[in-house]
């Protein structure tokens, strides 16, 4: 029996918290994420739209610089900044969300099952949950940055620019602003994960997730038409989340679903696809 | 063995089934510090073996136990495992320092401590100069020292290693084996899985031989030897005048063979009683026969693997 000299010594340093290791994984995604250029080109497009209504927000409060350009109402602005205004923006940007999560997504887990990098990640004191939390975090930071942080800014704007009796008045637009694209962002994140987990291919999960909303749509009708009920609605996402929206953002919406209905089908879904991650988000797969 | 002992690797009683399918059976073992080798055919358990001691899968029946801790306590577990995977296992994308570094950040060590690890490790298996290439453009022995050095970074107690020495070019496999046994020199256990059999016979302290999803031996090489008592020890006598030494061979009890080597130039002996066999030979060496050496030819890990494991496939 060999004799062995131990000079072994353990890490003794500081070490970071744990709830916070998760936030590892996007470190590396977002630079390889951004190395391709169209998606690049894309996620600046997708701030277009709230810089536009940031600078029509300040112009609807300095009509006399517009004036100087083109005849205008005496009283009153352009536009009214209310609920309406707010879920165009809700909508506008849940569709470039959408794109993006399109194809960002399905390389996110694809790309470690593909290279067998689980085992790796579940041999160090990090597990499943903190891997599905860490790449939720690389889709959903990036979609926050285009969803409700520019919305809430919006916000901040048009509440700086009218006055205290605006923001106390309307201080639940700002929850809508959030609670609305905060649903969207983590239905489509969850979704577009799951399908990343199932098709490696990454155009197909692209492709597929393009076909989850649009076949989706398309089915639900088609379900609705041939069994004469509107069961067929509690799979088209987008119906849902419109009645969601116009319920928060207190305009009139559809009467084809609930909003409780909407909710719960929306929940389901993030619930579904969360189950699919778990299923396949593990250090070694098991074929029987 | 239901003791738990805070130097050694123990498995008791430890079962693995996926569903129905059988990965390990009641597999007792305790493996100590220094390298111990892994050896079976593909299918007989050594990766779920090896699954089990890195804590990424949990035994359906049975306790393990690694240096007195189990998975249960993963912040002190995983830091005191590292583990080697037999696949291209490194996310997309990642340079040679980014991958050692990044994986190091998710024990919780801060930056500095990661970031010089990280160096030191990379130093270690010899790919300095390649750290900030993507592995994706990595030739196959590259990647393969690079898994090393994200498994050894952390400076584990265990280390893991799922065959190792695959796809390394003969200096490159040298180095590597230097660097087991330095990691063994230093009081750590490493646990290594190879179809290579000579390797393993060269740089392993004790042997674990799996079939079918069971442990059919474990300990050091020799030993496991001489217990397999279905088939005489075969021994190689190199001497000047062989056939006079196997006439004299045939009168002695335990010598069940004996047969002039091909080259001519040495006898070779089967015994059921080599203790006695190497008594009595002292003997025979004074009657002027010229015996040159002596030494045993099957008591390596091919031949104990041929008659465990390939012999018991047949039967």
């Amino acid at each position: 029996m060999a004799v062995y000299k131990r000079t072994y010594k353990p890490y003794t340093g500081v070490m970071t918290p744990e709830w916070s290791r998760f936030l590892i994984l996007p470190r590396y995604a977002w630079k390889t994420v951004f190395q391709t250029r169209f998606i690049l080109i894309l996620y600046v497009l997708c701030f277009f739209y709230p810089v536009g209504a940031a600078i029509a927000i300040y112009l609807n409060h300095n009509l006399s610089f517009l004036g100087q350009f083109m005849p205008l109402p005496k009283t009153g602005g352009l536009f009214e900044v209310s609920g309406s205004f707010f879920e165009w923006f809700t909508a506008i940007q849940a569709v470039m969300a959408f794109l993006m999560t399109s194809f960002v997504g399905p390389g996110l887990v694809s790309g470690d099952l593909i290279n067998n990098a689980l085992p790796l990640y579940f041999c160090r004191p990090f597990s499943r949950t903190e891997y599905v939390f860490g790449k939720l975090a690389v889709i959903a930071l990036l979609l926050a940055y285009i969803t409700w942080v520019p919305g809430l800014i919006l916000f901040g704007i048009q509440a700086s620019l009218e006055g205290w009796t605006w923001l106390t008045n309307n201080l639940w637009l700002a929850w809508a602003v959030f609670i609305t694209n905060f649903i969207w962002t983590l239905l489509i994140s969850l979704v577009s994960l799951a399908i990343s987990a199932w098709v490696r291919w990454k155009v197909v999960a692209g492709g597929m997730l393009l076909v989850i909303l649009f076949l989706g749509a398309g089915v639900a009708q088609a379900i609705n038409v041939i069994l004469r009920t509107d069961a067929g609605y509690w799979i088209d996402m987008g119906t849902n989340f419109a009645q969601i929206c116009a319920n928060f953002y207190r305009i009139k919406g559809g009467d084809k679903i609930s909003t409780q209905e909407a909710l719960v089908s929306l929940l389901a879904m993030c619930g579904f696809s969360i189950w699919l991650l778990w299923r396949k988000v593990r250090a070694y797969e098991v074929a029987r | 063995m239901s003791e738990v002992n805070q130097e050694t690797v123990q498995f008791h009683n430890v079962s693995k089934f996926y569903g129905e399918v059988l990965g390990v059976n009641r597999v007792s073992l305790t493996v100590p510090p220094g390298i111990t080798s892994l050896v079976g055919p593909n299918g007989s358990g050594k990766t779920t073996l090896m699954n089990l001691m890195t804590g990424l899968i949990q035994p359906t029946e049975g306790r393990i136990s690694i240096l007195g801790l189990s998975a249960t306590d993963p912040e002190h577990f995983f830091t005191k495992v590292g583990y080697c995977t037999q696949f291209d296992s490194c996310p997309k994308g990642f340079t040679g320092y980014q991958f050692v570094y990044s994986f190091l950040r998710l024990f919780g060590w801060d930056h500095r401590k990661s970031e010089a690890a990280a160096w030191s490790a990379i130093e270690r298996v010899g790919l300095t100069e390649a750290a900030k290439r993507q592995v994706a453009g990595y030739s196959k022995g590259m990647r393969q020292r690079i898994r090393l050095a994200q498994s050894i970074s952390h400076d584990p107690q265990v280390l893991v290693l799922d065959e190792p020495l695959n796809g390394l070019d003969p200096l490159v496999r040298a180095e590597t084996i230097a660097l087991f046994k330095s990691q063994a020199a230093e009081g750590r256990h490493v646990i290594i899985s190879s179809h290579v059999l000579h390797e393993v016979d060269l740089i392993s302290d004790q042997v674990i031989l799996m079939t079918g999803g069971y442990v059919v031996a474990e300990g050091q090489i020799k030993g496991v030897r001489s217990e397999i008592s279905d088939h005489p020890m075969q021994i190689l006598i190199r001497c000047k005048k062989p056939s006079e030494l196997a006439a004299r061979m045939f009168d002695q009890d335990g010598v069940v063979e004996a047969k002039v080597h091909s080259d001519g130039g040495g006898l070779l002996i089967k015994t059921t009683t080599p203790d006695r066999f190497y008594l009595m030979l002292n003997q025979i060496a004074l009657n002027n026969v010229g015996i040159e050496t002596v030494a045993p030819v099957d008591d390596d890990v091919n031949s104990v693997y041929e008659y465990l494991i390939n012999e018991g496939d047949v039967r």
